[in-house]
């Protein structure tokens, strides 16, 4: 099969060419289906068509050998005749040939036939039916006639011709009259075929006949009168036109005909022109042996090719319709396919949707059933959307008992309704504190309940904002030991004092080791030195023990003054003084963090009562938290600025720095005790100091941060004045 | 060895201490060397010779301390005898310095003048042993440095008491040169018998 998809090599062909090679070959399948079909119905059309002939041209025949068989006898009657016999012989009596006349016109009209003579042996007309008319056969001499040559040669004649008296054609039948056992005469008939023309002519399809030699002679299509199937030889030609049987007619031309035979079927096809239409026949011949001539019936082909195309039209129709009905089918096929895997994988997609979903969701269940913070999701107008069950632990209130709720909430502590309604108003607004708030809540069982609340927008999944979400911390515990904490203030106190004093005697005992190893030292070698007698050297020794003795004494004094600093007097301290000797002491300190110091001491009178090393101490530790902070800055931005100036009747030490500043959430922390943003901190820095400056000095311990960056503590002192 | 000609160094960073220290041992005759850091002592004392060291412990945060001092001391070998002070201490801290070869540690507040003079007195003994040590040594060295090669090979094994004959197939030599040799070693070191010189190479290292 000529396949020109596949490759040379054999590889298998294309999903798709395979498939239009399918199609070509169905598609051919169903053009020679169409066309066999076409072709059998043809050839039903045309057996039908060949029965219709055969029985038609059964009739023909019939009638054409009923028309010769009924005037056939009619000369061997009329030769019986004594009459006719007597008139034969003696042809000079007139009477005689006048009742002979008679009889033979009398029998002729009875009979129906065209003419009935009576011819003697040189073939001269001696009597005739038609003796009275003016073309009357009498006297003519018919010798030359082939029906007559058979007859007076003692068989029968039977010839078709014109005649030579009348000009018109007709069938002459003849036989031999006898006297005794000689032939006298010939009696002949002739009988007009020109009826049964009309008959064939009044038939659609044509109807001829022929003669033996193939020369139409008798038929329904004028046109085709004296023309031949065959070519008319010459010797024929001579043999008619001495029988004169066409008239004076000589040339039989051979008609225009296309002939198409079968082997098998006794018709065959023929195309020609009648009155200059081109038409197709399907003809049938049937040989008249008696008569020597055939009878040619037709039938226009026209039908059978027209069921063929019928046939083609509807096959063509169907073959269509079926294509169209399985492309559609394949189409629909393809389309539910294709319907059937979309579904299977939106199914999938559901599951799996479905499956996600529900692990989020119980991930996210577990999640909010496991936080120890309580949710609560409110709408636009303050209706609670969603409560978590560490929220409704809280409050002591189910979830169903909270949502839909709208404000004043059921758990709202009785005393703060005024901030809570001020709260919630604000939240609902958008202007919640991003560092939330503090709200007390009342529980179901009638305890307080701490907290802190945080609200974030509410953004549902279109983007939009649909509510508020607030977290809220219980901080109940922080919130008692706060309380605890202030009323056992005192006490902490002193309990902080303590744990200085102890944490202080581990380094006083080494302080004070070198003065008080130094005191001996120097009193050993005074000692040795009075026992010797150099006096100057032990004056010298003494001033030194002094000199030991005294440092011995400060350390002392001043660990006496941090342990309990309010039973130390008040001095008069210089704020400037103080301020520069500070700065000397943390010099390494500073140079160490590669922070630049300016100093700005305005201070005219800066003197204040107070107690000096605890001041000094109070702006060490500053001093020293500034530089910390700045260890987060660039260098080229470490800047402290040490300043001192009065305000009324107080004076003041800022100390300003370039670090990060205070976070606003640690602000209210600052001051209290154990709180440290540093890692190893203690938190008891900035505690002590306010304590020292607030409880010893009556001042003040402020600080904010600065709005170019960075903050300032400062120290406000009441002035001496 | 004469105890005046030892120095005593004090290594300490309190002014105070120092002067007071010096004083002290000045005015009961002894040579004083004052340094404010163990680099500075280490730079410029010379530590190969005989003599005493009163070492603070803490010398400021950045100095070295005195047990690192005393460490690089061991390992300069230097026959220096230390003396630790310190401001505050325990057992635990005595001990430890004692083990790792310290003569002796005085902590600062219970101290008094005549213990660190007692103390200083006793390292001084112990810095005039040494130096004895060191002197004795010096010179079994130089004797020892009088024998030939052969000799210093014959008195090796002499000293486990190997007889002559062992001694001579040992050296690939004769019996009679070994025997020489002997007589050499004993007169030159001024051994009687091999035990004798067995104990003169092990007082001195040798």
């Amino acid at each position: 099969m000529l396949n020109p998809t596949a490759g040379p090599s054999g590889a298998p062909v294309p999903t798709s060419a395979r498939l239009s090679l399918t199609w070509i070959v169905v598609l051919l399948a169903m053009v020679l289906l169409v066309a066999w079909a076409g072709q059998w119905s043809a050839r039903r059309e045309s057996a039908f068509q060949a029965d219709a002939l055969r029985r038609s041209i059964d009739v023909y025949a019939l009638g054409l050998r009923g028309e010769a068989a009924k005037f056939v006898y009619l000369p061997f009657t009329v030769a019986q005749h004594p009459d006719v016999i007597a008139a034969l012989a003696s042809p000079g009596d007139t009477a005689m040939r006048q009742r002979a006349n008679r009889y033979l016109e009398d029998v002729n009209r009875r009979a129906g036939s065209d003419a009935l003579y009576v011819l003697d042996t040189r073939g001269n007309t001696l009597i005739a039916s038609n003796w009275n008319q003016p073309l009357t056969f009498v006297g003519q001499n018919y010798g030359n006639r082939p029906y007559f040559i058979d007859a007076v040669s003692g068989g029968s004649g039977h010839f078709y011709g014109i005649g030579r008296t009348t000009g018109e054609p007709g069938l002459f039948l003849s036989a031999p009259l006898r006297s005794g056992t000689s032939i006298v005469g010939v009696v002949a008939v002739k009988v007009s075929l020109l009826e049964i023309q009309q008959t064939w002519g009044k038939v659609r399809d044509p109807v001829m006949l022929a003669d033996a030699r193939g020369i139409f002679f008798l038929g329904s299509v004028p046109s085709w009168m004296y023309q031949s199937t065959r070519a008319v030889d010459a010797t024929e030609r001579a043999r008619i036109a001495q029988h004169a049987t066409y008239g004076p007619r000589d040339n039989f031309p051979v008609l225009p005909w296309d002939v198409e035979r079968t082997e098998a079927e006794p018709g065959y096809l023929l195309a020609t022109k009648v009155d200059g239409i081109a038409r197709r026949f399907m003809a049938l011949d049937e040989s008249l042996p008696n008569l020597g001539w055939t009878l040619t019936v037709m039938a226009d082909y026209g039908p059978v090719t027209a069921a063929r195309n019928r046939t083609w039209t509807v096959g063509a129709l169907i073959a269509g319709l079926l294509l169209l009905g399985t492309m559609y089918w394949r189409l629909r096929e393809r389309r539910y396919a294709e319907q059937r895997v979309a579904r299977q994988e939106l199914e999938l997609r559901v599951e799996d949707r479905t499956r996600e979903l529900g692990q989020a969701h119980s991930f996210r269940k577990a999640m909010e059933d496991s936080l120890l913070v309580g949710m609560r999701a409110r709408d636009l107008k303050g209706k609670i959307l969603y409560v978590n069950p560490a929220f409704c632990e809280m409050t002591g209130y189910r979830a169903d008992e909270l949502v839909g709720k709208s404000p004043p909430y059921i758990y709202w502590h009785p005393d703060d309704l005024k901030k809570h309604r001020r709260e919630s108003d604000a939240v609902l607004a958008g202007n919640a504190a991003p560092t939330g708030f503090e709200s007390r809540l009342r529980h179901r069982d009638g305890h307080d309940v701490y907290t802190m609340v945080y609200t974030a927008p509410l953004i549902d999944h279109n983007g939009e904002h649909s509510g508020w979400m607030s977290s809220v911390v219980d901080i109940s515990e922080q919130k008692m030991a706060e309380l605890r904490q202030r009323k056992d203030s005192e006490k902490l106190q002193h309990m902080q004092r303590l744990a200085s004093l102890g944490e202080l005697a581990a380094t006083l005992a080494h302080e004070l080791g070198q003065p008080l190893m130094a005191l001996n030292n120097f009193a050993g070698a005074a000692k040795a030195n009075a026992s010797q007698g150099r006096l100057a050297l032990l004056a010298g020794n003494l001033d030194d023990v002094a000199a030991q003795a005294k440092r011995a004494g400060d350390i002392v004094r001043s660990t006496q003054v941090w342990a309990r600093p309010h039973l130390r007097g008040a001095e008069s301290c210089d704020l400037n003084d103080i301020v520069t000797s500070v700065l000397a002491m943390v010099g390494a300190e500073i140079r160490h963090h590669q922070v630049r110091v300016s100093t700005r001491l305005d201070l005219a009178q800066p003197c204040v009562s107070g107690v000096r090393i605890l001041l000094e101490q109070v702006l060490v530790n500053l001093v020293l938290n500034s530089l910390q902070a700045m260890q987060v800055v660039a260098v080229e931005l470490r800047e402290l600025e040490i300043s001192t100036d009065r305000q009324d009747d107080t004076v003041r030490i800022s100390v300003a720095d370039r670090g990060p500043g205070v976070a606003a959430d640690v602000m209210a922390r600052v001051f209290d005790p154990y709180f440290t943003t540093k890692p190893e901190g203690t938190g008891l820095g900035l505690n002590i100091c306010r304590r020292i400056v607030v409880e010893n000095h009556q001042g003040a311990l402020e600080f904010e941060n600065r709005p170019d960056g960075g903050a300032v503590f400062v120290l406000v002192l009441k002035s001496a004045q | 060895m004469n105890l005046s000609n030892l120095i005593v160094y004090v290594v300490d960073d309190d002014a105070a201490m120092r002067e007071s220290t010096a004083s002290l041992l000045a005015s009961r005759g002894y040579q004083v060397q004052l340094f404010d850091s163990g680099e500075t002592f280490l730079a410029q004392a010379d530590i190969r010779r005989c003599g005493v060291v009163i070492l603070d412990r803490h010398m400021g945060p950045a100095a070295l301390t005195g047990d690192q001092v005393f460490d690089e001391l061991k390992r300069q070998a230097s026959p220096l005898v230390v003396l630790f002070l310190s401001g505050h201490g325990n057992i635990a801290v005595a001990v430890d310095v004692t083990k790792r070869g310290a003569f002796n540690w005085l902590e600062k507040t219970l101290t008094g003048a005549d213990q660190l003079l007692e103390a200083t007195a006793a390292a001084l003994v112990q810095a005039a042993s040494i130096g004895d040590m060191q002197q004795a040594r010096q010179k079994a060295a130089k004797l020892w440095d009088t024998l030939t090669p052969r000799e210093m090979e014959v008195a090796r094994e002499m000293r486990h008491g190997t007889r002559t004959k062992l001694i001579a197939r040992k050296l690939v030599c004769g019996a009679r040169a070994v025997e020489t040799h002997r007589l050499r070693i004993r007169d030159k070191l001024n051994v009687g018998n091999p035990a004798e010189l067995d104990r003169f190479m092990r007082d001195n290292d040798l």
